[in-house]
């Protein structure tokens, strides 16, 4: 499933670059992110636990950073697995300076395996578009919380 | 004086309501899930998420450790059990050895990998939620076409190329067909993938009894003597001492024809813990892993003159087979190249099938079975032919069928048609839809604007499978008629019914062969302990074959009786009618109880007359029988949406002798809601890695209800002389004439548009771009 | 085809059913007709389960001071056969005439539905049509905000852990006014590929209120108040409907597109106004 979108966040696009590459950031944006550790350069392992409406689970896995091309563009991969199936998210994430901030564009391919692609064809999609914005929803806010700490500063 | 004794209503060709009904309908009737036993322990199946993948490791631990649980199997403890069973054989064909429980390595999503069995079935299921299988994703490949292609991953890794065989058939000179062929016309025509969904999903329950040795195997099948042949083999016991029963089966429709896994699983489980063990097919577990039907890709070629004499046909067949071979999966598309010439007089067609291994589910017989696949395309093609030569759909059939006089018909695939008069139906399909009235109708809509379509096909099928030479297992069909010491009639058929209704038919059968009331008659089957032995009701055979063993059994049986009566009556003959042997000559008459009390109680036999009255027949068909008819739609398409409403649909069957019109409609009625199905609306859909996304009833469309037309059924009768009644068969009738009459309506509707073909399903999605495109796909 | 062990609480009281799910860690049933199916999937995972079904203050139907009250346990059949309703908001009970099969029109309630929020559920078109208001309590709190606030995104509304929905309130609909609910029910499920409910008023030959809602398009529902306005101002009802769903992320999924779908919002809406428009008188 190819899935691509633009968000808007607040600031210059170093400091959004920066944050993209912050696990700490990433494990605060990533819906329903347990914890990300450092396994290896770039690379984590995640926590996370699902919830959608009635549909829950558990799932372990990874993230990894690579082709980094700072502050333009780098890939995100992530991949995680439970009882109720698996997700692999591989995308390119390019920045570029936007009216209000820095514009963020993802162009990736989701697979989805497991009980969530046998029964859940209706929703898929639309789940997968919904927990990509919640991420950048959250990186917005972030972004925001952290200008205005850096405004604070200033 | 002469006595005239009145001759009884004679019940074949009768609408008697199904006697098996009212223990359907009042929910007292004996499925395989109502079975319970004192010990019965309940298996759950941990089935690969993967399309493909490597097992690295597998941890039965944490299921083993939950409350309940009697033993956990994995693929290390069925190693040395013998493979599930593939009975078809062609030369080259590779077999991969399918064993019951996955080695190293899973090949579709859905595989089993390991068996949990517990006290109860909840404990199983959350126990088998406990067993940790440790994949390494493999790539996939789900497309037939692809799968052949340079670089595909290999499904089995010993045959880098996915190909499981290739068959080539040839009859006539094709090549000179083509060389004198004034138009040719060719398109790659698709059947896709669709999922068997029998209301009652399958299940087995297995029962072993150390003091005896012996098993007994409950399961939903449509073959319970094979199925105990082949189970014993795998399992390396004797066959006498297993006993397999089918309890009520809930249909069907080819998906049972089969021999799985779950079977042979369930019998070395219930041995291994001594105790009763049951396992009950999930409506996902449908889906993933009991076989899919159709799955090809058609290249068809048609070469024809002008005037519209269709001279040769030429067939690419890429058949996806799954990743392994089921009973009968690679012969399935080799009966679509036997029906490819459809009922038309080819002399010269070739076909070459590439049997494809891909990472899904096997395919194998459903409904039609190869058949369906073969008319749609040739239905197809003639229709194309129509609109190339500028022809009448109609006309282009009428002039090339086989004809009237030319039967019994070889045709160019090896066949021998048994009879027909293919111009009957059709035009009786025409007469009841007025069709130049609805030409008239159409090209007013169309200057409307409105996008109505008329549809016509015309299918042949082989049916009453078969001859012995033509099936693995034997084509023959067994009966066993018992005329019980108090009169009443026991029949055992071993052909095994499941939702046909011989409970009915074959009653008819023996009640009129008798002379006795259908309540007197008990029709018995699916024991393998209590019939002889069968073969079972699959490609409709079950009348055709099956009613035909019973007829031969009818008769012998007869003989016997009219011995006895004409002996306790001291006459030379007596005819049998109303639950008597009468002597006409006289007017006596002795009851069919005080016969079978006399052949049984033996006091007054003669010397050298067996007594009892039980007869056996087991009959070899002579040929296939090949049923024939025509359905024509009426559409309109909803030029905003695409949607497809079919405003009529016509229905003209000729299935020989009829013995139950009630039970033909209700069979015609099923197969054409199945060919809606795969027309319409149904579709298996794979996704590269091996995921089924279609892995449930909320994505996967199969007929409604409230979907359904108005079907105006009706026949044409032309008797077959292949069996004494004339039957010729009617379980997939409906299913195979219906696809190519509902695309040919639909591309008749969008003919304006310059649409030629469209493959199915007719999603109104695709409809409505090809609308919005002005005809281009 | 199993759940999970869960353990089931059937409170006979709002309040004490309020009290039990005050922690927000409690999966409620209020029906089952989504979270039954999800449970047998494994797909919902639920170790405490609240069954609302036994609470017979929220199960009621009234129309009072022009506003029509239904309490959320009230199921589709009830909804689609009350004579207030059919009385009071015709469109809500032809909507609830839509939903699933019989089984699960005898099973399901609105609350339910609505609380689970699935995109391509029937009630949400009406209910933003109907402008109808929901009110939710928790075990200290209650509150009444528009349907339209109500849907947040797919299976994500306004709720809070701990609330539930009480109460739907819908105002009743003028005398003589047209409505309708079109459907395009997905084959396999029956869920709405595209739902669209619309109301008008006529005023002198003319347009005078339209009101469309639309279920199953996006990941939420939503009003076209671009539509209604032109609508109102004397657009023809073709054109006014070409619109319909700009700017509205679209849902796919095998069956159908998000063009598709947008597509089929624009057809059905013009189909439904027309229906709508002979109704009214």
């Amino acid at each position: 499933m190819k899935l691509t979108g633009s968000y808007t966040v607040p600031g210059p696009r170093e400091r959004a670059y920066a944050l993209l590459q912050d696990p700490a950031v990433l494990a605060q944006c990533m819906p329903g992110c347990e914890g990300l550790d450092r396994i290896g350069e770039n690379e984590y392992a995640m926590r996370m636990k699902m919830t959608l409406a009635s549909i829950s689970g558990r799932f372990e896995g990874k993230v990894r950073i690579s082709d980094a091309n700072p502050p333009e563009s780098f890939r995100l991969m992530v991949e995680g697995s439970g009882k109720i199936g698996f997700v692999k998210g591989d995308g390119l994430l390019t920045l570029s300076p936007a009216h209000g901030g820095t514009s963020v564009r993802f162009e990736g391919d989701v697979q989805v395996g497991g009980t969530i692609a046998n029964v859940g064809q209706r929703l898929v999609e639309t789940t997968a578009r919904m927990l990509i914005k919640r991420f950048f929803d959250k990186l917005a806010a972030a972004a925001s919380v952290l200008r205005a700490t850096e405004s604070a500063a200033d | 004086m002469a006595t005239t004794v009145s001759k009884p209503d004679l019940l074949v060709g009768k609408s008697i309501r199904r006697r098996e009904d009212p223990r359907l309908l009042t929910g007292t009737a004996i499925y395989l899930d109502d079975i319970k036993m004192p010990g019965m322990h309940h298996a759950c199946i941990v089935r690969s998420p993967h399309g493909a993948a490597r097992i690295k490791s597998i941890n039965t631990k944490p299921a083993l450790d939950r409350p309940g649980v009697a033993a956990v199997f994995t693929g290390a403890d069925i190693a040395s059990l013998g493979a599930v069973p593939c009975a078809a054989s062609l030369p080259g064909l590779r077999v991969p050895h399918h064993h019951l429980l996955a080695q190293d390595r899973v090949y579709y999503q859905g595989h089993p990998v390991a068996v949990v069995v517990a006290t109860d079935r909840y404990l199983a299921a959350d126990a088998a939620d406990a067993v940790e299988v440790e994949y390494e994703p493999l790539p996939a490949v789900t497309d037939p076409e692809k799968a052949i292609a340079a670089g595909a991953p290999a499904v089995h890794p010993e045959w880098a190329d996915n190909i499981a065989f290739t068959f080539h058939q040839e009859g006539g000179d094709t090549a000179q067909a083509f060389r004198d062929a004034e138009v040719i016309v060719k398109q790659r025509i698709t059947s896709q993938r669709l999922i068997p969904v029998a209301l009652e999903t399958r299940g087995v329950v297995a029962d072993w009894r150390p003091g005896e040795k012996s098993l007994t195997l409950f399961s939903s099948t449509q073959i319970p003597h094979l199925m105990r042949s082949l189970v014993a083999g795998i399992l390396g016991m004797p066959e006498n001492l297993l006993r397999v029963i089918t309890p009520e089966v809930g249909g069907g429709f080819g998906s049972k024809l089969n021999v799985y896994a779950e079977e042979a699983l369930m019998a070395f489980i219930a041995k291994r813990i001594n105790k009763p063990v049951k396992w009950v097919e999930s409506r996902r577990e449908n889906f993933q892993a009991t076989i899919h039907g159709r799955g090809h890709v058609d290249y068809f070629e048609l070469a024809a003159k002008r005037d519209g004499t269709m001279l040769g046909l030429k067939l690419k067949l890429i058949a996806d087979l799954g990743a392994y071979h089921q009973l009968l999966t690679p012969a399935i598309p080799t009966l679509s190249v036997l029906m490819m010439p459809g009922l038309y007089r080819f002399k010269n067609v070739t076909a070459d099938i590439v049997g494809v291994f891909t990472n899904c589910v096997p395919t194998d017989a459903y409904r039609g079975a190869g058949r369906p696949e073969a008319t749609h395309g040739i239905e197809r093609m003639v229709d194309m032919l129509a609109r190339e030569l500028n022809m009448d759909p109609v006309e282009l059939r009428l002039k090339n069928f086989v004809g009237n006089d030319e039967f019994p018909f070889p045709t160019a695939t090896g066949l021998s048609y048994d009879s027909g008069n293919y111009a009957a139906p059709l035009k009786q399909a025409l007469a009841q839809a007025g069709y130049p009235e609805l030409r008239t109708e159409q090209a007013q809509a169309r200057k409307e604007g409105r996008l109505m379509g008329i549809g016509i096909a015309t299918y042949g099928e082989i049916c009453a499978l078969g001859p012995s030479a033509a099936l693995p297992a034997g084509g023959w069909e067994s009966a066993t008629v018992k005329i019980e010491p108090s009169g009443k009639v026991t029949v055992m058929t071993g052909a095994s019914p499941h939702g046909q209704g011989e409970e009915t038919t074959f009653a008819q059968m023996a009640a009129d062969a008798l002379g006795v009331g259908i309540d007197d008659v008990l029709v018995v089957h699916g024991d393998t302990a209590v019939v002889q032995y069968g073969i079972g009701t699959f490609g409709s055979r079950g009348t055709a074959v099956g009613g035909a063993a019973l007829f031969y059994a009818l008769e012998e049986l007869k003989a016997k009786v009219r011995k006895f009566g004409a002996m306790m009556l001291d006459t030379d003959s007596v005819t049998l009618s109303g639950g008597a042997c009468v002597d006409e000559k006289t007017g006596k008459s002795i009851s069919f109880a005080e016969v079978a009390a006399a052949a049984y109680h033996a006091k007054k036999l003669p010397p050298n007359t067996e007594p009892g009255l039980v007869s056996t027949h087991f009959w070899e068909p002579p040929n296939f029988t090949f049923p024939f008819g025509a359905h024509l739609v009426v559409t309109e398409v909803d030029r905003e949406t695409g949607n497809i409403e079919i405003k009529r649909y016509i229905a003209v069957d000729d299935c020989g002798k009829i013995i139950n019109p009630l039970l033909v409609a209700g069979q015609v009625h099923g197969g054409v809601a199945q060919g809606l199905g795969q027309a319409l609306w149904e579709q298996a859909v794979y996704d590269d890695t091996g995921q089924l996304l279609t892995g449930e009833l909320t994505d996967y469309a199969i007929p409604k209800a409230h979907f359904m037309p108005w079907i105006e059924s009706s026949h044409t009768c032309t008797p077959s002389p292949v069996n004494p009644m004339g039957v010729k068969g009617v379980g997939e009738a409906g299913t195979i004439g219906c696809s190519p009459a509902v695309v040919n309506s639909v591309v008749d509707a969008l003919a304006p548009l310059g649409v030629r073909h469209i493959d199915m399903p007719l999603t109104p999605e695709k409809i409505w771009k090809m609308i919005a495109q002005g005809g281009q796909a | 085809m199993i759940p999970q062990p869960f353990d089931y609480y059937a409170p006979a009281t709002l309040r004490e059913a309020l009290a039990m799910i005050a922690s927000g860690e409690h999966k409620i049933l209020a029906g089952g007709m989504s979270l039954v199916p999800l449970m047998k999937l494994r797909l919902a995972l639920p170790e405490h389960v609240v069954d609302l079904g036994r609470i017979p203050e929220l199960n009621y139907i009234a129309e009072s001071g022009g506003v029509l009250r239904i309490g959320a346990m009230s199921t589709h059949h009830d909804i689609e056969s009350s004579a207030a309703v059919r009385a009071h908001c015709p469109l809500l009970a032809e909507a609830a005439g839509h939903i699933g099969d019989a089984q699960v029109r005898n099973m399901g309630t609105i609350g339910g539905s609505i609380a689970h929020a699935d995109p391509s559920a029937d009630y949400p078109a009406a209910l933003l049509a109907l402008e109808t208001k929901i009110r939710i309590v928790s075990a200290n709190s209650d509150r009444t905000i528009d349907a339209a606030e109500f849907f947040v995104d797919a299976f994500t509304t306004a709720l809070e852990p701990g609330e539930i929905v009480l109460e739907l309130q819908a105002p009743v609909e003028d005398q003589g006014e047209g409505y309708c609910y079109e459907k395009v029910p997905h084959p396999a499920s029956g869920f709405a590929v595209v739902g669209v409910a619309v109301r008008v008023k006529k005023a002198g030959g003319k347009i005078a209120m339209a009101r469309i809602g639309i279920t199953g398009m996006g990941p939420r529902p939503f009003r076209d108040s671009m539509a209604e306005k032109m609508l109102e101002s004397g657009t023809e009802i073709g054109q006014a409907t070409q619109s319909i769903g700009q700017g509205e992320e679209a849902n796919s999924d095998l069956y159908a597109s998000g063009d598709y779908r947008r597509h089929l919002a624009r057809v059905h809406a013009a189909r439904a106004l027309r229906t709508a428009l002979t109704r009214a008188s």
